[in-house]
C-alpha cells in the first residue's frame, strides 16, 4: 500500500469521526456548540486509537530490527512500512557487500595460500595473524593454535631474532629449522607497522652448492699429490747424476702418475658430461653382444692374465641409451672388481634378462668386499673404502658415480651386494622400457627404427 | 583502574617468557653447532660456539634481574607466581645447556688440535643420533613452553629414556674401539665426555617439560615415575 493510499485513508478516518463526532455531539450534547464538542471527542478517540496502533507497530519493527532481520519487515502500511523496507534493502545490501568482500578476501588468501613460498602476517607486536600452510611447515608451525602466538617464542634461531627486534631487513637471512633443511627468510613492513615474513625452503640448493664446492676441492687435492710427485722426479732428474735404468725406473713411475692425473681428468670430464647431457635419446639402440665383445676385450687387454675373466653375453638383446656412457658405466664395473681383486681370482660379467623385461648386466667378483656399512656411501664422488689402496691400484673415486649417473639416466638403478672376504656383485639394472629383446643376435649396429616407434616391453 | 594494572601486568610476563624463549633459542642453537663443529670437526665453528657462550650466561643474569623486579612490583599470585618460578629454574637449566654445547666445542678443539681426521676411525658419525634426539627435545620443550602444551611436555619426558639407552649404547662401542684399537683411546675419551653433555642436554631438556607441566597443572612431578605422571594431571 503505498503512502498517498495511506494518507487518504488517515484524512477519510478523520473525517469520518469528526463528521460522526459532529453529528452525534449536535444531537446528544445539550450545548450551543455541542457538535464541536462531539467532533472533538471523536477526533481525540481517534487519535488514541491510531497511536496505540502506531505504538505496538512500532514495536513489532523495533523487534524485528533487534531480533530476526533476515525475515522481511512485519510491518505492510504506511511510512512505518517505508521505513522497515528501506532498512531491510540497506541491510541486504550491505550483507551481499560483505559477502563479496570476504569471498575477495578468501580469494586472495587462497591465492597466497597457492604460493611456493611460505608468507606469514605478524601484526605490529610480531604476533602471528595469519600463514599459509608452506610457512606453517617451513616453520614448523599450527596454522591454528599458533596465532596470536609471538613469533619469536616459536622461531628461535639467534639471527631470525635479530632481524625482528630490527624490524626490518633489506637481505634475505638463511636460518637452519627442524629437520636439518634451511631456509631463506625475508621481512617486508607492509601497513600499519605489520610485517610480512616470506620464508623459501633453500636445502636443496645449497646442498648441491656445498656438493659442488666439496668437489672442486677434492679434484684439486687428488691432482695435488701426483703432481707433487711429478715435480720432486723433475726436480730429482735435473739436479742428480744418474745411470740409464735409474732413469728408466724414474721415468716409468712419472709416467704412472701422469697417468693418475690422466685418468682423474678423464673421469671428471665423463662425469660433468654426463650431467649436463640431455637425458639418453630413446630411438638409437645398441647391441649387447657387441658391448659385451668389447668389454670382455678391453678386460684382457687391462689385467694381461692376471684373473680370471669371463663374459656371459646372455641373450640377445638391444638397448635404447647412449653407447659410450653404457660403455664406461660397464667398464668401470669391470675394472674396480679386476683391481679389488688379488691375482688368481675371477671376474664374470653376465647380461640377463627378467622375468619383467628388465636387463642386467652383472659384475661378480672373488675380491676382497666391501663392509656393510660403506655400502651406503659407495656412489659418493671420491668416497674411498681404503683410499691407499684405492689410489695404488690407480682409482680415481669416481667411478661407481659415473655408473650411478648412467644408470638414473637411463631410468635404472644399481644394485651392490657384498660380503667382505668373499667378493661382491654389481648389477647396473635397466628398465623394461629400453630393452628390445628380440634383436637378431648378430645383427651389426641396428639402424634406428622409424622415428616414433616405441620399444617393445 | 585494577584492569590496567593486571594488563600491564601480562605484557611484562609475556615480555619476560619471549625473553626466555630467546635465550632457549640461543642454547638451542649453540648445541646445533657444537654437534655441526663436532661432525665435521670444524674448528672455526667450535670457537663460535665458545665466543657466544657468554651471551647465554648474560642473559640469565638479565632475566634473573627482571624477574624480581616483577615479583618484588607485582606480588603475583597462583599461576602468575608459578609462571616466574618456573621461569628461574628454566633459565638456569638453558644456562647450563649453554655450557654443555661449549664443553663439547672445547673438546672439538682439543680433538683436531690432537689431529684427529675425519679419516681416522673413532665412531664420531654414531653421535649425531643421540644429539639429534637431545636437541629434538630441547626443540620441543621449549615449543612447549611458548605454546604451554602439557601433552608436547609429556611426549618430552617420554623420550628421555630413549636418549639414556642410545647413550649407554655409544659407551659400549666406544669401549670396543678402545679395545680394538689402542691408540684411539684419547680421542674415544674426549667422545665419551661429548656423549655426556649431550645426554645431559637431554636431561635439561626434562627439566624444562617439567617446568611446564608445573605452570599449567601446578603438580611438581620431578622425581616421580612417567605412569604416576600421567594419571596426576590427568
Amino acid at each position: 500500500m503505498n503512502l498517498s493510499l495511506w494518507l487518504a485513508v488517515r484524512a477519510l478516518l478523520l473525517a469520518v469521526c469528526g463528521g460522526a463526532g459532529a453529528f452525534f455531539g449536535r444531537r446528544y450534547i445539550d450545548h450551543p456548540d455541542g457538535w464541536i464538542h462531539g467532533a472533538a471527542i471523536g477526533l481525540a478517540a481517534l487519535s488514541v486509537t491510531l497511536l496505540l496502533f502506531d505504538t505496538l507497530r512500532m514495536r513489532a519493527l523495533a523487534r524485528w530490527l533487534v531480533t530476526d532481520t533476515a525475515r522481511p519487515a512485519p510491518v505492510h502500511t504506511g511510512p512505518l512500512a517505508e521505513l522497515g523496507y528501506r532498512i531491510d534493502r540497506a541491510l541486504k545490501a550491505r550483507e551481499a557487500m560483505t559477502a563479496s568482500e570476504q569471498d575477495r578476501i578468501a580469494q586472495f588468501l587462497s591465492a597466497i595460500e597457492a604460493s611456493p613460498n611460505g608468507v606469514l602476517l605478524l601484526n605490529a607486536a610480531d604476533r602471528i595473524q595469519w600463514m599459509n600452510r608452506v610457512s606453517a611447515e617451513h616453520f614448523g608451525l599450527d596454522p591454528q593454535r599458533d596465532l596470536e602466538q609471538s613469533i619469536t617464542n616459536l622461531v628461535r634461531a639467534p639471527a631470525f631474532v635479530t632481524m625482528m627486534r630490527a624490524g626490518q631487513h633489506r637481505e634475505p637471512i638463511v636460518i637452519p629449522v627442524p629437520g636439518g633443511r634451511s631456509l631463506s627468510v625475508q621481512l617486508r613492513p607492509y601497513g600499519d607497522g605489520m610485517k610480512l615474513l616470506l620464508s623459501q625452503d633453500i636445502t636443496e640448493r645449497e646442498r648441491n652448492e656445498s656438493m659442488r664446492r666439496e668437489f672442486v676441492a677434492n679434484v684439486s687435492h687428488e691432482l695435488r699429490s701426483p703432481l707433487t710427485v711429478l715435480m720432486g722426479f723433475i726436480e730429482t732428474l735435473s739436479d742428480v747424476e744418474m745411470d740409464a735404468a735409474e732413469r728408466a725406473r724414474i721415468y716409468a713411475l712419472m709416467s704412472q702418475q701422469g697417468q693418475r692425473m690422466l685418468s682423474l681428468v678423464t673421469d671428471s670430464l665423463t662425469l660433468a658430461q654426463i650431467e649436463g647431457s640431455s637425458r639418453p635419446r630413446v630411438d638409437t639402440w645398441i647391441d649387447v653382444g657387441g658391448l659385451l665383445e668389447r668389454i670382455g676385450s678391453d678386460a684382457r687387454a687391462f689385467d694381461q692374465g692376471r684373473h680370471v675373466v669371463t663374459v656371459e653375453a646372455g641373450p640377445p638383446a638391444r638397448i635404447s641409451g647412449t653407447e659410450s656412457e653404457l660403455y664406461s658405466a660397464v667398464w668401470n664395473l669391470v675394472s674396480n672388481a679386476l683391481r679389488y681383486t688379488p691375482d688368481g681370482g675371477a671376474v664374470s660379467v653376465r647380461w640377463r634378462l627378467e622375468p619383467g623385461g628388465r636387463g642386467e648386466f652383472s659384475v661378480t667378483d672373488t675380491g676382497i668386499g666391501i663392509r656393510r656399512e660403506h655400502l651406503p656411501r659407495l656412489t659418493e664422488r671420491f668416497y674411498r673404502v681404503d683410499s691407499g689402496r684405492s689410489r695404488e691400484t690407480g682409482g680415481t673415486g669416481l667411478g661407481l658415480s659415473i655408473v650411478k649417473h648412467v644408470a638414473q639416466r637411463h631410468g635404472g638403478e644399481l644394485r651392490v651386494e657384498s660380503e667382505p672376504g668373499k667378493g661382491s656383485t654389481f648389477t647396473l639394472v635397466l628398465p623394461a622400457s629400453r630393452i628390445d629383446a628380440d634383436a637378431a643376435p648378430t645383427a651389426p649396429p641396428a639402424p634406428a627404427p622409424p622415428a616414433g616407434s616405441r620399444p617393445r616391453r | 583502574m585494577d584492569k590496567h594494572l593486571s594488563t600491564q601486568f601480562d605484557t611484562e610476563l609475556s615480555t619476560v617468557s619471549t625473553r626466555v624463549l630467546e635465550m632457549g633459542g640461543l642454547a638451542e642453537s649453540q648445541v646445533n653447532r657444537a654437534v655441526y663443529a663436532l661432525t665435521h670437526l670444524n674448528g672455526e665453528v667450535a670457537s663460535e660456539v665458545l665466543h657466544d657462550e657468554d651471551r647465554i650466561n648474560r642473559m640469565e643474569v638479565e632475566i634473573d634481574g627482571e624477574l624480581s623486579t616483577i615479583i618484588a612490583r607485582r606480588q603475583p599470585t597462583a599461576r602468575d607466581l608459578r609462571l616466574l618460578i618456573a621461569i628461574s629454574k628454566t633459565i638456569g637449566n638453558l644456562e647450563r645447556v649453554g655450557d654443555e654445547a661449549a664443553r663439547i666445542a672445547r673438546t672439538v678443539q682439543r680433538l683436531i688440535n690432537a689431529g684427529v681426521s675425519s679419516r681416522m676411525r673413532v665412531p664420531i658419525d654414531d653421535l649425531s643420533y643421540e644429539s639429534t634426539l637431545a636437541t629434538e627435545s630441547l626443540r620441543r620443550a621449549l615449543d612447549a613452553f611458548a605454546r604451554l602444551d602439557v601433552n608436547q611436555a609429556l611426549q618430552v619426558l617420554r623420550r628421555d629414556n630413549e636418549i639414556d639407552v642410545e647413550f649407554e649404547g655409544l659407551m659400549r662401542k666406544l669401549v670396543t674401539y678402545m679395545m680394538e684399537d689402542p691408540r684411539t683411546i684419547t680421542a674415544s675419551i674426549d667422545l665419551v665426555f661429548v656423549a655426556k653433555a649431550i645426554e645431559r642436554v637431554g636431561d635439561h631438556a626434562k627439566n624444562l617439560a617439567e617446568q611446564i607441566i608445573y605452570i599449567v597443572k601446578g603438580a611438581d612431578i620431578r622425581h616421580t615415575p612417567l605412569d604416576d605422571v600421567e594419571s596426576a594431571i590427568k
